[in-house]
């Protein structure tokens, strides 16, 4: 799960392994002006005492002074973003926005001092210069973060952002706020969808045409937010960014799998939405006016181009004109103009009434009157330290289930919290003033699946309606729940094997197993470890470890004796494969014997080198020649049978000179061995006269 | 649970760790499963008439299958 942003302590951690990643002298010189020790330390006391320092806020506070205005801005617009993780590339754009145009000097300053630190990938050699390490990961994926115990102290400095509100002009009709539930609904309905199927990324870290084509037309995610005044463009694949940027996704090697929800959800709308808030600034591939853009060769305005929109509003209490939001970008934000469509300052307006009014609006941070925009309270309190608003009041009781099994959620009554339950086991049909939910078996299946359980279900259903739940839906419900009921995969388990039923019976007495799978086979509940201070380990096997040797090959080459100690439940089946079992003996080792036909038969299914590697892993040898006849035997050439007459020599170097001598040559069938060949029969004689001229006497045969 | 004090000899036991196994409601069931071609071939063997013990590394597949064939599953991830 993505931490929380503003989790202190996970960021401290993170800080404290990146300047483990620090080359030693670069660590000294970073301490040097962050911890500022008397003594030369060993390195590991001064990233203690560096990541100590860093939640000391009178010491940070005294190091932000020390920094010059461009760091202090730089750390600033991070401490009002709540995402202390940033692309370098955006932060220099946001410094040169607010008047900084020093390039990369701003980070490198508060890289120095120790208050941000590089994003560095593990087994990455150590950073020795800061300026190289940029260099070397280039401008597109450098990464810092500052922790949260910097950015907030910093966060209150003066960005010297003009107020852009508009005194003269009128606020026309009546000021609109959202309820701010309309991206947490689309978030949870990306996320259930994501958890029935996950999401992969090409190798470009593109969306895959058919997942992008789903999300611009499901009938859920892609419907029109309600109460916006303004067109949201491919709001689905905004809705899986931005859950994917906000930890309800996890993203494993470019796969998205639906994650936990976090714990932000349960805590409230205000904490759910500055966790959205924060979390934007993580989304690139999404645009105001185009909608889904991918870029791999340039940064996408939308992180700093939105959050200085945000900031413009912070710097005026007043009502803003869009326009006058969009005409400071297109005079200080460095790239955002050359990536807005043809229309020039037009075409801008509509960026910044896409992001305000679009994103900004249904988030409950921005208030709108026409084409007047200005932030709510809670908009205030995230983003230019206003009072925490009010908690608004709870109505529970916000759900209709009906007879068709579909439900009714008001929205007045929905909360984040209710949200993410109803999405793990019913499937959102839609969204408006009153959503539409289906309870369907496979969305039940999920909801138990993530640990909900029926009476769970049944509830909330009951908690949050103002009827009961009819019996139908109850009824319907038990149903699909006990179809689950039918097959219980264990996922990875641990057996406990007993020697004798009666040991089984008594664990099951015991409680050290719950569930019998065999006679003499265990495990528990949920197939986890059994207590272990009740048993007596004889033997311990690891199913996803290679192999063990547990079986012997007897002389005959076709008994296999099992050592039953080291012996795996996989063996029995591999064995049944090309041998049968023997008729066990009282206090003999159980056998099993080489099948002809059985090894052939698995030869043909496999290959002779997969039964090889077979024999290696559990006997330590290939298979035995016995086996080798049993499966090429039918194979090979027919063998011939001969009669043939041995002749033995007295020496090898006579044997050796019949073998080569031309006139004895022919006459030699096979040679047998360094002093025996085998002659033909009717090559005897001939040998022996030829061997007679040379004075050498041929005995035999009697 | 015997009496106050008394202590139960410890049993002796082989651990099997981190197997995959399919448990069915009756061994109907099982014969079912085992009859769908794809999901046999990821079975590695028969612990008894309700256990099937599926090939390491192949639950993902045996799961496919599994819902593939409209059945739902419990999951019980167990040492995991």
């Amino acid at each position: 799960m993505t931490p929380a942003p503003a989790d202190p302590e996970h960021w401290s951690a993170r800080a404290g392994a990146a300047l483990a990643g620090y080359a030693e002298p670069l660590l000294r010189a970073v301490a040097a002006r962050l911890v500022r020790p008397r003594a030369n330390q060993p390195a590991d006391e001064l990233i203690d005492k560096a990541v100590a320092t860093l939640a000391n806020p009178p010491v940070v506070d005294r190091r932000l002074r020390d920094l010059p205005d461009a760091a202090r801005a730089l750390l600033a617009v991070v401490g009002r973003s709540g995402q202390p993780r940033w692309k370098v590339g955006h932060l220099l754009t946001l410094v040169t926005a607010l008047g900084h145009p020093e390039g990369f000097a701003p980070v490198a300053d508060a890289l120095a001092a120790g208050l941000l630190f590089p994003e560095l990938p593990p087994g990455r050699p150590p950073v020795d210069d800061f300026a190289a390490w940029f260099g070397a990961a280039g401008v597109l994926s450098a990464e810092v973060f500052a922790p949260p115990t910097v950015s907030a102290r910093a966060r209150g400095e003066n960005l010297r952002l003009p107020d852009l509100a508009n005194p003269d002009r009128e606020v026309g009709g009546a000021p609109r706020t959202a309820d701010g539930l309309d991206w947490p609904l689309r978030l949870a309905a990306v996320w259930q969808q994501v958890g029935a199927g996950p999401v992969r990324f090409t190798q470009a870290d593109t969306l895959f045409k058919k997942d992008l084509q789903r999300l611009q037309a499901d009938e859920v995610l892609a419907a029109p937010p309600s109460d916006l005044p303004v067109r949201v463009p491919d709001p689905g694949v905004l809705a899986l960014l931005w859950a994917a940027a906000a930890g309800l996704l996890a993203d494993t090697d470019g796969e998205l799998t639906a994650a936990p929800l976090p714990a932000a959800w349960d805590a409230g709308l205000g904490p759910t939405l500055a966790g959205l808030l924060a979390a934007l600034p993580r989304v690139e591939a999404w645009d105001p006016v185009a909608g889904y853009a991918p870029s791999d060769t340039g940064l996408s305005p939308t992180p700093s181009a939105g959050l200085l929109s945000l900031l413009l509003l912070a710097a005026s209490p007043g009502w803003v004109p869009v326009a006058a939001v969009a005409g400071w970008l297109w005079d200080h934000h460095p790239s955002w103009a050359g990536t807005l469509p043809d229309g020039g300052r037009a075409a801008g307006a509509d960026w910044v009434a896409g992001f305000l009014l679009g994103v900004a609006y249904p988030l409950q941070l921005v208030e709108a009157a026409g084409d007047l925009v200005r932030l709510t309270p809670l908009g205030r309190h995230l983003l230019a330290d206003g009072p925490e608003p009010p908690t608004p009041p709870a109505f529970p009781q916000t759900l209709l289930v009906q007879p068709n099994a579909e439900i009714l959620a008001y929205r007045q009554g929905l909360t984040p919290a209710l949200v993410g339950t109803l999405a793990r086991f019913a499937r959102w049909k839609g969204l408006g003033p009153a959503c539409t939910l289906e309870l369907t078996p496979e969305q039940t299946y999920r909801g138990l699946e993530s640990g909900l359980t029926l009476p769970m279900i049944v509830q909330t259903l009951t908690r949050h309606s103002s009827r009961p739940v009819p019996p139908a839906v109850a009824d319907l419900l038990r149903r699909w729940a006990s179809k689950r009921e039918r097959i219980t995969v264990f996922a990875s388990a641990v057996l406990v094997e007993f020697g004798t039923p009666a040991e089984l019976e008594a664990a099951l007495a015991r409680g050290v197993v719950a569930v019998r799978l065999t006679d003499r086979i265990g495990v528990t509940a949920d197939g986890g470890e059994p207590t272990l201070g009740q048993l007596r380990l004889v033997a311990n096997r690891d199913y996803e470890a290679k192999p063990q040797r547990c079986v012997a090959v007897a002389d005959d080459g076709v008994t296999l004796a099992v050592d039953a100690a080291a012996a795996d439940l996989l063996l029995d089946a591999e064995l049944a494969r090309f041998a049968v079992p023997v008729p066990p003996d009282p206090g003999v080792s159980r056998k099993s014997r080489l099948d002809p036909e059985l090894l052939r038969r698995a030869a043909q299914q496999s290959s002779l080198a997969d039964i090889d590697t077979w024999f290696r892993d559990r006997t330590g040898e290939p298979l035995s020649p016995v086996g080798r006849l049993f499966v090429l035997g039918p194979q090979a050439a027919a063998p011939s049978a001969a009669r043939l007459t041995v002749v033995r020599f007295p020496t090898a170097e006579l044997a050796d000179g019949v073998v080569q001598w031309p006139e004895t040559r022919g006459l030699i069938a096979e040679r047998l061995g360094p002093t025996a060949v085998a002659v033909a029969e009717d090559g005897l004689e001939p040998l022996r006269r030829a061997l007679a001229g040379l004075g050498v006497a041929l005995a035999g045969p009697d | 649970m015997g009496p106050v004090g008394q202590t139960h000899p410890r049993l002796a036991a082989k651990l099997h760790r981190r197997v995959c196994l399919v448990l069915t409601e009756d061994a109907v069931l099982a014969e079912e499963l085992l009859a769908r071609k794809k999901l046999a071939a990821e079975v590695a063997g028969r612990l008894s008439d309700r256990v099937l013990l599926v090939r390491p590394g192949r639950l993902d597949a045996v799961l496919d299958e599994l819902r593939k064939m409209g059945h739902t599953p419990q999951v019980v991830n167990g040492s995991r």
